[in-house]
């Protein structure tokens, strides 16, 4: 026998079995072909192998490699089958199959609730052509008060109103001391330090105010502040912007009112309240900016105007999610987390 | 601040419901923020802003009233008929501290006759002076006798503090000091309690020692009571900020310092004395000795403002007749000084200390006017507006972790000293402080986000879940050189997960791959204190350090009473953001085919994964398409001690044509003998 013959046959071999373990469709039919391939006596491939000897002696390591090689083929061939069949039985004679119960679900991580709100709001003010603008926590009473128009013996000053930092050389609400920020207002004054009108910015952030925590109130709690600058924008055009988010925000026509108030950097100052399931809502403070405010920033205020706005992004995060308790926020209890 | 429907009607007719006026009141600026009915009275309460010290009392409330419903106002003259002789030859004030005392003025009334306070007297006081207790109950007015409660009265109706003195209780008779409290002294107040003063502090004293903390509270020495005779009445402006920081020093604040902070009427001083002395007279009889002594009889005028109509429209967006201007201003109290067509100057009235400017009066004429005037349909122009690059990528990296089974968490930015101490991979300067703690003993502004996630993942563990994987992406502020320098913010990324160390570092890689990071990220062993020391990395780009990887140590793992091992992780951002390109762009797929190859190698314990890879990656050019690692294995036998095998695969692939196996022979080969020469590695047979 040449070698050429003895590779072909072990070839067809493996072909004719592969063949017949796919068709085994019962234990008899399985022990058949086990028997007539791999059957220790006279099984094919047994027979094959007979011949090895045949051969001459340097075919012989390529000769047994295939044989080899085709033996774990026949041998892998047959546990499939076995296989096979064994799954075919169950699935006929096994219990029932119940395609109701529950899939694998996906593990998935949750996103907060607050980064919900506040990429909602930038959306919303996105489209009315707001950009966001950001800012440092840690601030100087530059920032935090005196360029927002807060003279030194204002009561938002005070240092048990406010973080400030203890540090070495510097008194609490001296020019040299610094303090969380209570306000996103801050950003106002570095977006103007550092850009010419017009001017359209959102600032969403964390400001910090020392409050005995309850289910309404936090020392840490996030606002988005709002500031449009630019020649002849009135008290009208904020109106109209605020009204325009409301009814983005709460997704229907939504009446809006001002009450007068103050605010330091505001002049006119309002309240801004929304009418919602015929209740008025405290929604935030808002107003034109004062013209001390754009002198502060090198602004010449008999040129332009401006509004500015700011409110509790907890406030719509709760009341939309209809969370009653701020400090479940700020708990990273997965409880409460996994719910958003 | 409470007002009482029946009192504001002595000022001003009230052809209203309270109802109507509450609403009116709030949408003018004096929020409602209830009403209570007191016997046959109500009291309504309404929010006065810090700018608005003349509506501390009802006339101010009355003249905002008669503003708003164009009634008519009457205020009483307050002419007391002084029949003594002239009160300067008899009270002298001597003011040492005019920074806290700006004027001092001091009438005498003697003879009097103290005793209980007329019916409309006491009525009036309880319609305003209640407290409501916690079980909803009223706590009414207790009244004192004519003499205080005139005080008081005085002090609703105009919101000037007066303080009334017995004359024989002062030591060196009507010798009057204003002066900084001396080290030392201390002052039992009509609280009946006793404070200690100090040279911040000012104080009203007579020869010896203080009888008032001035505009806070006055003392129980000389207090008036049925035996005084003889009364000094106190009429004085105390600077805010100096009672101010006293109240709150001394915890004693009152409806006098109150209206002190937010300042009162420097001319309406006068007028509050004469009221004062009148109302005495009339209930509790006496002379009024002739003329009052005064330290600052002129208040110097505020200039005029002038109120350009046009910029009522360039601010408000709405047009309102001058007519309507000048009505508004002038019963506001303005006094119209020049009158051109288009601009008129305003005098402001003494008691509206926040009308200086221009726009100070547009407020007041939108206000009144009403905001209900103004439109809601006046669109700003288009603008365009890009989303920042930093929101689309924190954006993805938000998905990422979710997707990784992560959560996000928002923990407190100011921790305890305990979770900072920690760990604090960033710095090793000490954290900053807050003066007051935010949080049951959290005053330190956090260096890394890593331990407030650990201490929420035990919270949750102690609550049975087990599996609280967290992410936080927030402010951590790295202390600056000197303590005068702002902190360092950054931006970080952290997390903690119940996954491996490979796993934590694995998320960082997808992350990177992500966001379009081609640099590859360098990964340098590192020894932290919080951290497995032999499993944890900084890792950096570009020479930067991105972050920190890393298990969770043994000890802090058992201090925070976790069962399992957990991985941690912090990113700078800026530093992740430097380097991403959020926009990908496509690379042009290769139609030919990939060889895939597995190599084998033998190499020196000491050889890292990313040695290995760096040479077999240098060793070819554009073909080398991937080289992925497979698996480590050791067999001390066969390869020696100190040695591994690295089974890693390859993939080839042209951009032009097919590689043939030959070609791929050759270039594996190349691969294989710079391994050789650089890395002393042997390739195994397969």
């Amino acid at each position: 026998m040449s070698l050429a013959d003895f590779l072909s046959s072990l070839q067809s071999l493996q072909d004719e079995a592969s063949e017949a373990f796919a068709k085994v469709s019962s234990q008899q039919s399985l022990e058949d072909a086990r028997v007539r391939f791999l059957g220790a006596k006279n099984g094919a491939l047994r027979q094959i192998q007979k011949q090895l000897g045949k051969l001459d002696k340097d075919e012989k390591p390529q000769a047994g490699q295939k044989l080899n090689e085709v033996k774990r083929s026949l041998s892998a061939g047959l546990e499939r089958a076995t296989e096979a069949l064994a799954d075919a039985q169950s699935a006929t004679t096994g219990p029932p199959a119940d395609p109701t119960l529950p899939g694998e679900p996906l593990r998935l991580g949750h996103i907060h609730p607050i980064t919900q709100t506040m990429d909602h709001l930038k959306e919303i003010m996105g489209r009315m052509g707001f950009e966001t603008a950001e800012g440092p926590e840690v601030e100087d009473p530059w920032h935090n008060f005196v360029a927002l128009n807060i003279p030194e013996d204002h009561p938002a000053r005070d240092p048990l109103d406010n973080f400030y930092l203890a540090t070495a050389d510097a008194v609490a609400g001296e020019a040299d001391s610094q303090l969380m920020r209570s306000q996103t207002s801050t950003v106002q004054i570095r977006v103007m330090e550092n850009r010419q009108p017009p001017i359209r910015i959102v600032s969403l952030g964390r400001v910090y105010r020392p409050d005995a925590p309850d289910a309404t109130h936090f020392p840490m709690f996030h606002q988005m502040e709002g500031l449009m600058v630019d020649r002849q924008v009135t008290m009208a055009n904020l109106k109209t912007v605020l009204r325009v988010f409301a009814n983005n925000y709460l997704g229907s026509d939504v009446q809006i009112r001002f009450r007068p108030s103050f605010f330091p950097f505001t002049e006119p100052s309002v309240e801004v309240d929304f009418l919602w399931n015929d209740q008025w809502i405290e929604f935030g403070g808002a107003g034109m900016v004062d013209p001390a405010v754009l002198s502060a920033v090198g602004y010449d205020p008999e040129t332009v105007s401006g509004f500015a706005f700011g409110l509790g992004v907890e406030r719509l995060c709760m009341r939309r999610h209809n969370i009653t308790d701020i400090r479940d926020l700020y708990s990273g209890d997965m409880r409460f987390l996994s719910q958003f | 601040m409470l007002v009482s429907w029946k009192w504001l009607q002595r000022y001003v007719p009230l052809n209203m419901t309270p109802e109507d006026l509450a609403q009116r009141l709030s949408l003018s600026g004096l929020n409602h923020e209830g009403s209570q009915a007191i016997d046959q009275d109500i009291a309504i309460d309404l929010e006065v802003t810090s700018n608005r010290g003349d509506c501390l009392g009802h006339i101010g409330v009355a003249r905002e009233i008669a503003v708003l419903y164009d009634a008519p106002l009457s205020i009483p003259e307050a002419r007391p008929a002084a029949e003594g002789p002239p009160v300067a030859d008899q009270v002298s004030v001597e003011n040492r501290f005019p920074e806290a005392c700006s004027r001092y003025t001091a009438r005498l009334i003697r003879g009097v006759k103290v005793q209980p306070s007329p019916d409309w007297l006491v009525e009036a006081l309880r319609s305003v002076f209640w407290k409501k207790r916690r079980d909803g109950s009223l706590e009414e007015y207790q009244p004192i006798n004519n003499v205080v409660d005139v005080t008081n009265y005085v002090l609703m109706e105009c919101g000037q503090p007066l303080h009334a003195f017995d004359l024989a209780k002062m030591d060196g008779g009507g010798q009057i000091q204003v002066r900084p409290a001396r080290r030392g002294e201390t002052l039992e107040a009509i609280d009946h309690k006793r404070y200690e003063l100090d040279p911040s502090m000012c104080v009203i004293a007579d020869a010896s020692q203080p009888i008032a903390i001035a505009g806070v509270m006055g003392g129980a020495d000389s207090e008036v009571d049925e035996s005084t005779r003889d009364v000094v009445i106190e009429s004085a402006i105390f600077s805010p900020l100096s009672v101010r920081r006293t109240a709150r020093r001394l915890k004693l604040h009152s409806p006098s310092s109150f209206r002190f902070e937010r300042r009162v009427d420097p001319e309406g001083v006068d007028w509050a004395s004469r009221r004062c002395c009148e109302l005495i007279l009339e209930t509790a009889g006496g002379t009024l000795a002739e003329g009052s002594v005064d330290t600052a009889p002129h208040t110097p005028a505020p200039g005029a403002v002038t109120l350009r109509l046009s910029q009522l429209e360039r601010i408000l967006g709405i047009q309102i007749d001058r007519d309507e201007v000048v009505r508004i201003l002038t019963r506001l109290g303005c006094e119209q000084v020049t009158d051109q067509p288009q601009q008129i100057a305003w005098n402001p009235p003494s008691w509206r200390h926040d009308l200086t400017r221009e726009a100070d009066l547009i407020e007041e004429v939108a206000r009144i006017h009403g905001y209900d005037q103004i439109p809601e349909d006046a669109p700003i122009p288009v603008a365009p507006s890009s989303k920042r690059s930093f929101d689309t990528a924190v954006e993805q990296v938000r998905h990422l972790l979710t997707a990784a089974g992560i959560s996000e968490a928002m923990t407190p930015s100011i921790v305890t000293d305990r979770l900072d101490a920690m760990l604090s991979p960033w710095t090793d300067r000490p954290a900053l402080q807050t003066e007051t703690a935010m949080l049951e003993g959290a005053r330190r502004l956090r260096r890394s986000l890593i331990p407030s996630l650990l201490g929420s993942r035990a919270a949750n563990w102690a609550a049975a879940n087990r599996h609280a994987d967290l992410f936080e992406i927030a402010h951590t502020y790295q202390p600056g050189a000197r303590s005068s320098d702002l902190p360092d913010e950054q931006y970080s990324l952290a997390w903690v997960y119940g996954g491996s160390f490979a796993q934590s570092k694995g998320i960082v890689e997808t992350l990177l791959g992500r966001l379009g990071v081609t640099l590859q990220m360098e990964v340098v062993g590192e020894t932290l204190e919080g951290f497995v020391a032999d499993q944890t990395v900084r890792l950096k780009l570009a020479e930067e350090t991105l972050g920190f990887v890393g298990v969770v140590s043994d000890q802090l793992q058992k201090t925070l009473k976790l069962p399992e091992p957990v991985t941690a992780a912090e990113l700078s951002l800026p530093v992740l953001l430097a380097h991403c390109q959020l926009v990908p762009q496509f690379q042009a797929v290769s139609p030919y085919p990939t060889v895939s190859r597995d190599l084998n190698f033998v190499i020196e314990e000491s050889v890292r994964w990313s040695q290995l890879r760096n040479v077999v990656r240098s060793a070819l050019g554009t073909e080398l398409t991937d080289v992925r690692y497979q698996e480590t294995y050791r067999d001390p036998e066969k390869d020696g001690q100190e040695r591994k095998r690295v089974l890693l695969s390859i993939d080839l692939q042209r951009s032009d044509a097919t590689l043939t196996g030959n070609e791929a022979d050759q270039l594996v080969e190349r691969i294989i003998s710079r391994c050789e020469q650089q890395l002393n590695a042997r390739l195994l047979d397969s």
